[in-house]
C-alpha cells in the first residue's frame, strides 16, 4: 500500500513544474557554492601554506643576530584552511587569517578577509552551508505545506481514506516519496561533495571522512525535521493557504530573526570589554601585575642566581643573569595573557553557548553549530589554532632566551648565534582536533537537534493521527 | 400601464441599443435591444448561459460591449462610467459584504462609496431597518448573517444610494420563500417610488408577480416581450416552456 | 472623499481581523527590539570613543608634567623614554589617537561599525602596516550574523510585512465577492486599490518611519537633516517598490494563494538568492586580492633595512634599552640612522599597499555595480551609507588619518634627524586630529545614482500596475 503512495507522490512533485524550477536553482546553487567554496579554500590554503613556508625561510635566513633579538623578529603563522571548511567557511572571514609570534607579547590575528571585502558582500554570503541551513528547509516546505492540507481542501483525502488506507502510512508515503525526490537533488552533491574530499582535498584536516559523514548526518536530521514539521502542519492546518502561511513564518523565525537575536542577546547576558578597554588592561597588568601574578623582580631573580651559583658578582656567573631574567619575564606575560585573553575567549564561548541554548526555538542555531564545528570552522576551533600558535611562540621564546643564558654572559650584548640555532627550532606543526573533541564540544547542540528531529516526527504522527478528513 | 414607448420625449432610465458581447467566438449576448422607464420592473427569464447576467454586467460597465451601447438616463455607460453608476444601484446574486465588519459598517462604507457620505448612522441603521433587517442586527458582524439578511443588507445599500435604476442579478435564489416575499414587497416599494428594475431570474412565479414587463432569452437573444398584466402564471411557464423546446 | 472612505474603511477591517493586529503588533515589539539594539551599540560605541578621547588628555598632562619637572633640573623616570627626545616624544608613549565619531544615525543601523576600526593611535612610526587592525573585540560568531538593527528589519522584514499586508489587496475582494458591489459605486479600482494600498504603506511606513525618529531624537541624530533624509526617503522608496510590486501581481487575476507564492518567491529571489548569487558571480569574476603577500613583503623589506643598518647595538637597544643599563646612547646620528631604516620599510610598505589597494579598489568598484540587480541590496547600501556606517565613511576616515600621520611625521622627524631635542614648549604646536567628517552632501550624492534606480523600479512597476487596474472590472 504504502509503496502506491510513495510512487504517487514522488510522480506528482517530479511532475510539478513548480518544484522542478525551484530544485533546479537550488541545485545549481548548491553546486555552484561548493565548487566555489572548493576553489576558494584550495587557493586560501595553497596561499597560506606557500606564506607559512616562507615565514618559516625568513626565519631560517634573517642572519646572525642575538637570539633576543631573533624573538623579537619572530614568525608568522597563517592558518591553514581545513579541507571541509569549502562546505561551510564559518567564522573564517571573521576571525583574522595570521598572527605574528614575538617575543613579549601575544598578538591578535589580523587580516579578517571580511574587512576588506564590502557591505554587500557582508550581507549574502553563499556557502553550501547555506543553501543547505535556508534554502533547502525552503524547498522541503514548498513540497509539503499541501500534501494533507491541500488534499482535505480538493476533496481527495476523504477518497484516500475510503480506501481503508491507515493515516499514518499515508503521512509516511508522503514523507517518504517528498524524501526520494529530494534524494535526487541532494545525493548527487553528497556525492560530489565527498568526491572533492577523497579525490582532492582542498586542505589539511583530521579524519576529514569521519567529520563529513557526521556533517551529511546532521543534515538530513536536520531536513528530516523540516518535512516532519512541515506534514504536522499541513496535518494541523484548516487551509494549505495557513500551513503555507504557519511554515513561512516559521522559516523566517528560523533563519532571519532568531540568528540576529541570539546575537544581541549573547552580547547582553555576556558582554565583551571593548578593543581599547582590553588593551589597557592588559597593558596595566603588564606594567604592574595583577592579584597573586606580579612583576618578576629583576634585582631579586639576580640575588637568587648568585645564591644559586654561589658567586658574588653577575660578571661571575656561568650563564647569562638577562636570558633567565627574559623568561620570568615572559613566563610573567603568559600569565597575563593567558588570564585576560581566556578570559576573552571564555566569554565568547558562553556566547556561543547563548546561540545553542536558542536553537530551541530555531533548530537552525543547532545545525550551523554542528555545521562549523565538524567543517572547523567555529570559533572554538580557531581558539584551538590560536592555542597552537601561541604554545608555539611560548616554546620558541623558552628556546630563543634558553640559547642567550646558557651560551653567553650577562653584560655580553654582542653574542650571536647563527642558521644553526633558527633551524634547530621545529617549524609550526598544526593538528587539526579530532571528530570527538568537535563533538564533545557540541553535546548541547547534538541534543537540541535530537529533540527537534523527535518532537517534529511526534507532532507529525499526533497530528497526523488526528486531523479531520473535511 | 405605461411603457417607456408609450411616453415619447420621455427618456428611458435603461436602454440597449443593439448590444452584443463575444466571449471568443460565444456569442453571449446578441442585438438586444431594450429600453425600461421609471417605475418599470422588467424580469429577464432564461436558462443559464442565456445572457442575463451579461445584460447587467453590460449596464454596469464590468465588460465591455462588442458591439450596441448600453445607456443609463441616456449616457453611454461605456463613456460615463462614473455619471451612469451614479444612478445605479446593484444587487448581485449573492451580496457579498466584509465579513469582519458589522452591517451597518458595510453600508456606511458603499453608501460613502456611492457619494451618500453624509447620512449619520441613526438615518442608515433606519434604511437597514426599512430593508427588513432586524433592529438587533445592524451592529452584528456580517459573518453572523444568513444569505437573507445579507440581500437585505444589499437591498440597504441601493436604498441609501437614492439610485435610479436598480439592477437584479438572481436576487431571490436560495431564499426561503419568506424572505423571497420581503424581496419582492421591497422591490414594490422602490418601484413606487419611480426606480427602474431590471431584474434577472429564474422565479417565473416572482417574475410575474413583482414584474411589469417579462423578457424571455435564450442563446443571447431576447426572444420574447410579455406585459405581466395582460397573462396568468401559467400562460407564463406555457410560453417560456415553448421558448426553450424550439 | 473615495480615498477618506476607504481609508476608514481599511482602518475598521484590520482593526476588525486578529490576525492582522497580531502581525502588525509584533512588527512594532521587532522595531522597539531593533531600535534598542541600536541604542545600546551607539552607547557602547560613545563610551569608547570618549575613553579613547580621554586617554589622549591624560597623556598629553604626563608629558606635560615630565617636561616640565625635567625643565626645573629633574630627571626623566627613564634615560631610554626621555620625553625630550623626538623619537618618545612623536613615538608610541606620544602617540595620539584619531577617533571616528560613531555615524549621526548608527543606532539606526549598526553597519560596518562593528567590523571596521574606528580609532588608529598614530605616531611617529605608523605606516601602512598600521591600518591593518581588527575593529571592535567582537565574537566573531557575531560578525558572522550580523546585528538585528532597523536596517536589517527595514531590509529583510518590512518587505514581507508589506506583502502580507498586500498581497490580497485586490484579490481577496474579488474572492469574497465585494468587488462587484465596490465597483458598481462610481468608483474606480484604481482609486479604490491605491487607497487601499495608500492606507497600508501610511501605517507600515509611518511605523518604521516613527521608531526611526524616536531613535534619531534619543540618540542626538538631528544634527545633520540631510543623512535623517536620505534615511527616510530611502525607507519610503524601498517599501513602495514592495507595494507596488504587490500591486501589480493583484492586478494579474489570479488567486490569492497564487499572488502569495508570487510575491514571497519574488521576495526570495531578490532578497536572498540573488544578493547571494551576486556575491558569489563577484567572487569569481572579480576576486580580491589577499593581503597575506604584505606580510611577506612587509618582512622583506625590514629584512633589507635591517641588514643594511648592520648596527646589532643599534637594534638592542632600540629593542631594550632597559636592558641596557649602563650602556649610554651616545653615538652620534644613532636616531636618524634608526629613522632611515623605519622610512625605508615604510616606503617599501606603502608600494606594495598602494599596488593592493588599486586593485582592490577596482574590484570593488565592479563589485558595487551588481548591487542595482537587487532592490534589497540597493537598500541596504543606501541605508547604511546614510547612518554613516557603511563602507565609504571608513574609507574617508582612514585617508584623514593618513594625513594626519603625514602631519605627525613632519612635525618630528627633522628634530629627530636633527638629533634636537624638545620641550614642553612644543606641545601645544603637537598636531592634533581634528576629523573633517564627510560633508552633508556627500552620502547624498553617493546615494543619488541608487537611490534613482529604486525610484524607477517603483515607477516601472507601478505604472504597470496602474495599466493592469485600468483594466479590472467588477466581473468577466
Amino acid at each position: 500500500m504504502i509503496r502506491h503512495i510513495v510512487h504517487k507522490e514522488f510522480t506528482d512533485v517530479l511532475r510539478d513544474g513548480r518544484f522542478r524550477w525551484c530544485s533546479i536553482l537550488v541545485g545549481s546553487l548548491l553546486l555552484i557554492s561548493l565548487g566555489h567554496g572548493w576553489v576558494q579554500a584550495r587557493n586560501t590554503q595553497q596561499e597560506h601554506a606557500a606564506a607559512q613556508a616562507t615565514a618559516r625561510e625568513h626565519w631560517e635566513t634573517q642572519g646572525e643576530k642575538n637570539p633576543h633579538s631573533a624573538a623579537h623578529y619572530g614568525i608568522y603563522a597563517f592558518k591553514p584552511r581545513l579541507a571541509l571548511s569549502f562546505v561551510d567557511e564559518g567564522v573564517d572571514p571573521y576571525t583574522g587569517t595570521s598572527v605574528w609570534l614575538e617575543a613579549h607579547r601575544q598578538n591578535d590575528f589580523m587580516l579578517r578577509p571580511a574587512q576588506d571585502a564590502t557591505a554587500a558582500q557582508r550581507i549574502g554570503a553563499l556557502t553550501a552551508a547555506q543553501v543547505l541551513q535556508h534554502l533547502v528547509p525552503l524547498l522541503i516546505i514548498l513540497l509539503t505545506f499541501g500534501t494533507l492540507a491541500g488534499e482535505r481542501e480538493r476533496g481527495t483525502l476523504r477518497q484516500l481514506l475510503a480506501t481503508g488506507i491507515g493515516r499514518r502510512e499515508l503521512a509516511g508515503g508522503k514523507a517518504l516519496g517528498v524524501s526520494s525526490a529530494l534524494a535526487l537533488l541532494l545525493v548527487p552533491a553528497a556525492l560530489v561533495g565527498a568526491a572533492a574530499l577523497v579525490v582532492a582535498s582542498p586542505g589539511p584536516a583530521a579524519s576529514p571522512l569521519a567529520r563529513g559523514t557526521a556533517l551529511a548526518g546532521v543534515y538530513l536530521a536536520y531536513f528530516a525535521t523540516f518535512l516532519a514539521l512541515s506534514l504536522a502542519v499541513s496535518a494541523w492546518a484548516r487551509s494549505a493557504r495557513t500551513a503555507l502561511v504557519v511554515l513561512l513564518a516559521v522559516w523566517v523565525v528560523n533563519g532571519l530573526v532568531a540568528p540576529r537575536v541570539a546575537v544581541d542577546l549573547s552580547k547582553w547576558l555576556h558582554p565583551t570589554p571593548s578593543a581599547f578597554e582590553f588593551a589597557r588592561t592588559v597593558e596595566s597588568e603588564m606594567a604592574t601585575g595583577t592579584g597573586d601574578i606580579s612583576r618578576p623582580d629583576r634585582a631579586a631573580s639576580t640575588e637568587h642566581l648568585l645564591a644559586e651559583y654561589g658567586v658574588e658578582r653577575v660578571e661571575d656567573l656561568p650563564i647569562n643573569a638577562v636570558g633567565v631574567y627574559l623568561q620570568e619575564s615572559e613566563e610573567f606575560g603568559n600569565r597575563i595573557f593567558d588570564r585576560n585573553y581566556g578570559a576573552l575567549w571564555d566569554t565568547f564561548e558562553r556566547q556561543g553557548v547563548v546561540h545553542e541554548t536558542l536553537a530551541v526555538a530555531a533548530p537552525l542555531l543547532a545545525v550551523r553549530t554542528l555545521s562549523m564545528g565538524l567543517a572547523g570552522t567555529d570559533v572554538e576551533q580557531h581558539r584551538h589554532f590560536a592555542n597552537a600558535a601561541e604554545t608555539y611562540r611560548r616554546d620558541l621564546m623558552r628556546q630563543m632566551n634558553g640559547d642567550m643564558t646558557e651560551n653567553s654572559l650577562t653584560g655580553d650584548f654582542t653574542y650571536t648565534a647563527g642558521a644553526e640555532l633558527w633551524e634547530a627550532v621545529p617549524p609550526l606543526q598544526y593538528a587539526a582536533p579530532p571528530l570527538g573533541w568537535v563533538l564533545g564540544n557540541r553535546v548541547l547542540s547534538l541534543l537540541v537537534l535530537g529533540a527537534w528531529l523527535a518532537g517534529a516526527i511526534l507532532a507529525a504522527v499526533a497530528r497526523v493521527r488526528r486531523a479531520e478528513v473535511t | 400601464m405605461q411603457t417607456a414607448e408609450s411616453r415619447p420625449g420621455h427618456t428611458p432610465l435603461l436602454e440597449a441599443r443593439r448590444l452584443s458581447k463575444d466571449y471568443g467566438d460565444t456569442r453571449a449576448l446578441d442585438s438586444l435591444d431594450l429600453t425600461i422607464a421609471p417605475g418599470e420592473v422588467y424580469c429577464l427569464l432564461g436558462p443559464n448561459g442565456a445572457g442575463k447576467t451579461t445584460t447587467i454586467n453590460l449596464f454596469l460597465g464590468f465588460v465591455a460591449p462588442s458591439g450596441g451601447q448600453a445607456l443609463v438616463s441616456g449616457l453611454d455607460v461605456a463613456t460615463h462610467d462614473r455619471e451612469t453608476k451614479q444612478r445605479l444601484a446593484y444587487i448581485p446574486e449573492q451580496v457579498m459584504l466584509y465579513r469582519n465588519l458589522s452591517g451597518l459598517e458595510n453600508l456606511e462604507y458603499f453608501a460613502a462609496l456611492g457619494g451618500k457620505g453624509s447620512l449619520g448612522r441613526e438615518r442608515l441603521t433606519e434604511i437597514l431597518v426599512e430593508a427588513g433587517l432586524e433592529r438587533d442586527a445592524v451592529d452584528r458582524r456580517v459573518s453572523e448573517y444568513s444569505k437573507g439578511m445579507r440581500q437585505k443588507v444589499g437591498i440597504a445599500i441601493a436604498i441609501a444610494k437614492e439610485a435610479d435604476a436598480l439592477l437584479l442579478d438572481e436576487p431571490t435564489s436560495g431564499l426561503d420563500p419568506k424572505a423571497s416575499n420581503e424581496f419582492s414587497a421591497l422591490v414594490e416599494r422602490l418601484r413606487n417610488r419611480g426606480v427602474a428594475v431590471l431584474m434577472a431570474t429564474h422565479d417565473l412565479f416572482r417574475a410575474k408577480d413583482t414584474g411589469t414587463r417579462v423578457g424571455i432569452m435564450r442563446y443571447g437573444r431576447l426572444v420574447t416581450e410579455l406585459s405581466t398584466d395582460e397573462i396568468g402564471h401559467a400562460d407564463l411557464e406555457r410560453i417560456y416552456l415553448q421558448h426553450m423546446h424550439d | 472623499m473615495t480615498v477618506r472612505t476607504v481609508l476608514r474603511n481599511e482602518w475598521r477591517l484590520l482593526m476588525a481581523d486578529q490576525a492582522l493586529r497580531i502581525v502588525l503588533g509584533l512588527f512594532a515589539v521587532l522595531l522597539v527590539y531593533a531600535l534598542a539594539n541600536g541604542v545600546v551599540w551607539l552607547r557602547f560605541q560613545e563610551r569608547t570613543v570618549e575613553a579613547v578621547e580621554s586617554g589622549n588628555v591624560e597623556r598629553t598632562s604626563a608629558l606635560q608634567q615630565e617636561l616640565d619637572a625635567i625643565a626645573n633640573g629633574g630627571q626623566p623616570s627613564s634615560p631610554f623614554a626621555d620625553p625630550r627626545s623626538p623619537l618618545v616624544l612623536g613615538g608610541p608613549g606620544g602617540s595620539h589617537t584619531a577617533v571616528l565619531e560613531p555615524g549621526s544615525l548608527t543606532a539606526l543601523a549598526v553597519g560596518q561599525s562593528d567590523l571596521l576600526p574606528y580609532y588608529y593611535d598614530v605616531n611617529i612610526y605608523t605606516n601602512e602596516s598600521s591600518f591593518q587592525q581588527n575593529g571592535e573585540v567582537e565574537n566573531p560568531l557575531n560578525l558572522m550574523v550580523g546585528r538585528f538593527d532597523l536596517a536589517f528589519v527595514v531590509v529583510y522584514l518590512l518587505p514581507l510585512l508589506v506583502l502580507a499586508l498586500s498581497f490580497n489587496v485586490l484579490s481577496e475582494e474579488r474572492e469574497q465577492g465585494t468587488l462587484a458591489l465596490t465597483l458598481s459605486q462610481p468608483v474606480s479600482a484604481r482609486s479604490v486599490v491605491t487607497a487601499k494600498l495608500a492606507f497600508r504603506a501610511l501605517l507600515v511606513v509611518g511605523m518604521v518611519l516613527a521608531m526611526s525618529l524616536l531613535g534619531i531624537l534619543v540618540t542626538g541624530g538631528l544634527d545633520s537633516p540631510g543623512r535623517v533624509l536620505l534615511w527616510c526617503a530611502t525607507v519610503v522608496t524601498y517599501s513602495l517598490f514592495w507595494f507596488a510590486l504587490a500591486a501589480w501581481v493583484n492586478t494579474l487575476r489570479r488567486s490569492s494563494a497564487w499572488n502569495a507564492t508570487v510575491l514571497v518567491g519574488a521576495w526570495l529571489v531578490l532578497v536572498v538568492v540573488l544578493p547571494a548569487a551576486i556575491n558569489i558571480a563577484a567572487g569569481v569574476l572579480h576576486p580580491l586580492p589577499s593581503r597575506i603577500e604584505m606580510i611577506t613583503a612587509q618582512r622583506d623589506a625590514s629584512n633589507d633595512a635591517v641588514n643594511r643598518r648592520s648596527e646589532l647595538l643599534a637594534r638592542y637597544l632600540e629593542d631594550h634599552p632597559e636592558m641596557a643599563e649602563g650602556v649610554v646612547a651616545d653615538e652620534p646620528g644613532l636616531g636618524a640612522l634608526a629613522w632611515a631604516a623605519t622610512d625605508a620599510v615604510n616606503r617599501r610598505l606603502e608600494q606594495v599597499t598602494s599596488e593592493h589597494d588599486a586593485q582592490r579598489a577596482h574590484q570593488i568598484i565592479l563589485v558595487r555595480r551588481y548591487r542595482f540587480l537587487s532592490p534589497a541590496l540597493l537598500a541596504q547600501d543606501v541605508l547604511i551609507d546614510a547612518a554613516g556606517t557603511g563602507d565609504a565613511r571608513f574609507v574617508h576616515f582612514q585617508s584623514q588619518v593618513r594625513a594626519f600621520a603625514e602631519e605627525w611625521r613632519e612635525f618630528f622627524v627633522p628634530a629627530v634627524l636633527a638629533d634636537e631635542q624638545m620641550s614642553a614648549s612644543v606641545l601645544p604646536n603637537v598636531p592634533r586630529f581634528r576629523l573633517a567628517d564627510e560633508r552633508p552632501g556627500e552620502a547624498a550624492r553617493r546615494a543619488a545614482v541608487p537611490l534613482t534606480v529604486l525610484g524607477g523600479l517603483v515607477l516601472l512597476v507601478g505604472i504597470g500596475a496602474g495599466v493592469g487596474l485600468r483594466r479590472v472590472r467588477g466581473a468577466g
